[in-house]
């Protein structure tokens, strides 16, 4: 695939997710980011806590594979293939994936949580996310990032990026669920 | 109504000038895209440009010995854009100019523009104008800053730019106010449906 056309998709996806947390969710009532659609189930300001917990581990790790691929003298090329394991995570994440998955201890949203803080510190971490493809073009998108549950298994950036939004894509469907807006 | 040229956007601002003025200084802008978070302007740059938004939210800032940010304005269409300053005096910025939101602009350089200028000086006096406005808005804020409470500075820009709540992430409007996030959150819900 394009390696461009590859991180257009993956930065329309992202601007689409930060476009309705600005003229959206930051507007809504507190009560709405918190409430539970059933017994048990996540609120959407957990969603975004437990998507907030990735992007704390991916979004420096990428930008620190980007800088050093950059230091060493890296160059974009055309095109980009995913590797087999990247596909298969990334298509497990997928919104539409039938696979329940249990979230990682850590990744696990505490019950009680700052809706608004919460909130913000995702919207930060989606303008990150749009520089980071920005900073992405300039590099080959087949160096190396170690995965936040398994760090002796690395993906390619290519598919960091395709497994991280398709993450993202799934958690705000969820979320928009819980508020009643999907 | 949607603008697809300079000449009738200017011609929105300034609906008075003579035809021909208006084509030689539309002819001198030219569109401009930019994406979310993209910085147009960094300190220690010469302005390059004179800006007028067509779409998208776009603010200046400095960036404080701390690290800390100040947002110093927003801008939005119909406006002028760009650091003003600098493009005019063509010295150095002592602040930061990014988009908030995708943008969309017309944008003349500085040459190009002074070139107009001087062919015609009832531009001049349009700009005197101009920036007799812009002068006021800033001492206006200037009063904002000191004399008004956090709560009258909220108060004051949610009457004046209500809509900014729906165009930019609010952190961006917590530090234009001066204002922790906290304390903003604590306002906006008493305003929030």
């Amino acid at each position: 695939m394009n390696a461009n056309l590859l991180l257009d998709q993956y930065y329309q996806q992202t601007e689409v997710i930060l476009d309705k947390a600005v003229k959206e969710w930051q507007n809504l009532a507190l009560e709405k980011l918190l409430a539970a659609p059933q017994l048990g189930a996540w609120s959407a300001a957990q969603c975004m806590a437990h998507l907030n917990a990735y992007g704390n581990y991916y979004l420096p790790a990428i930008e620190k594979a980007i800088e050093k691929a950059q230091a060493e003298g890296s160059k974009a090329n055309k095109e980009f293939r995913s590797g087999w394991l990247g596909a298969y995570f990334t298509k497990l994440m997928l919104p539409d994936s039938k696979t329940k998955m249990k979230s990682p201890a850590n990744a696990i949203p505490p019950a009680i949580l700052d809706p608004a803080e919460t909130l913000a510190q995702f919207i930060d971490q989606q303008e990150r996310m749009l520089k980071l493809i920005e900073k992405a073009r300039g590099v080959s998108l087949k160096v190396r990032i170690p995965i936040s549950i398994l760090p002796w298994l690395r993906l390619k950036l290519g598919d960091t990026f395709g497994f991280y939004t398709a993450h993202h894509r799934r958690h705000v469907l969820q979320a928009e669920r819980a508020m009643g807006r999907a | 109504m949607l603008i697809t040229n300079p000449q009738d956007y200017l011609s929105q601002i300034w609906p008075d000038l003579p035809t021909e003025v208006l084509a030689d200084l539309g002819a001198v802008f030219h569109k401009h895209t930019a994406k979310r978070k993209t910085v147009l302007t960094t300190e220690g740059e010469v302005e390059k440009y004179l800006y007028l938004v067509l779409e998208g939210v776009q603010r200046a800032y400095a960036i404080g010995a701390d690290g800390k940010e100040a947002t110093l304005v927003f801008t939005y269409a119909p406006s002028f854009s760009g650091v003003a300053d600098s493009f005019l005096l063509q010295r150095p910025s002592r602040y930061w100019f990014e988009t908030l939101t995708p943008s969309v602009f017309f944008r003349a350089s500085f040459v190009d523009f002074d070139a107009i200028l001087q062919k015609h000086p009832l531009l001049e006096r349009k700009l005197r104008i101009a920036l007799s406005e812009t002068l006021e808005g800033v001492l206006v804020r200037q009063i904002e800053l000191q004399s008004f409470t956090a709560e009258q500075r909220f108060r004051t820009l949610m009457a004046r730019s209500p809509h900014l709540l729906q165009l930019v992430p609010h952190k961006y409007i917590a530090n234009y106010l001066g204002m922790d996030a906290t304390n903003f959150s604590k306002l906006l819900g008493q305003i929030r449906i």
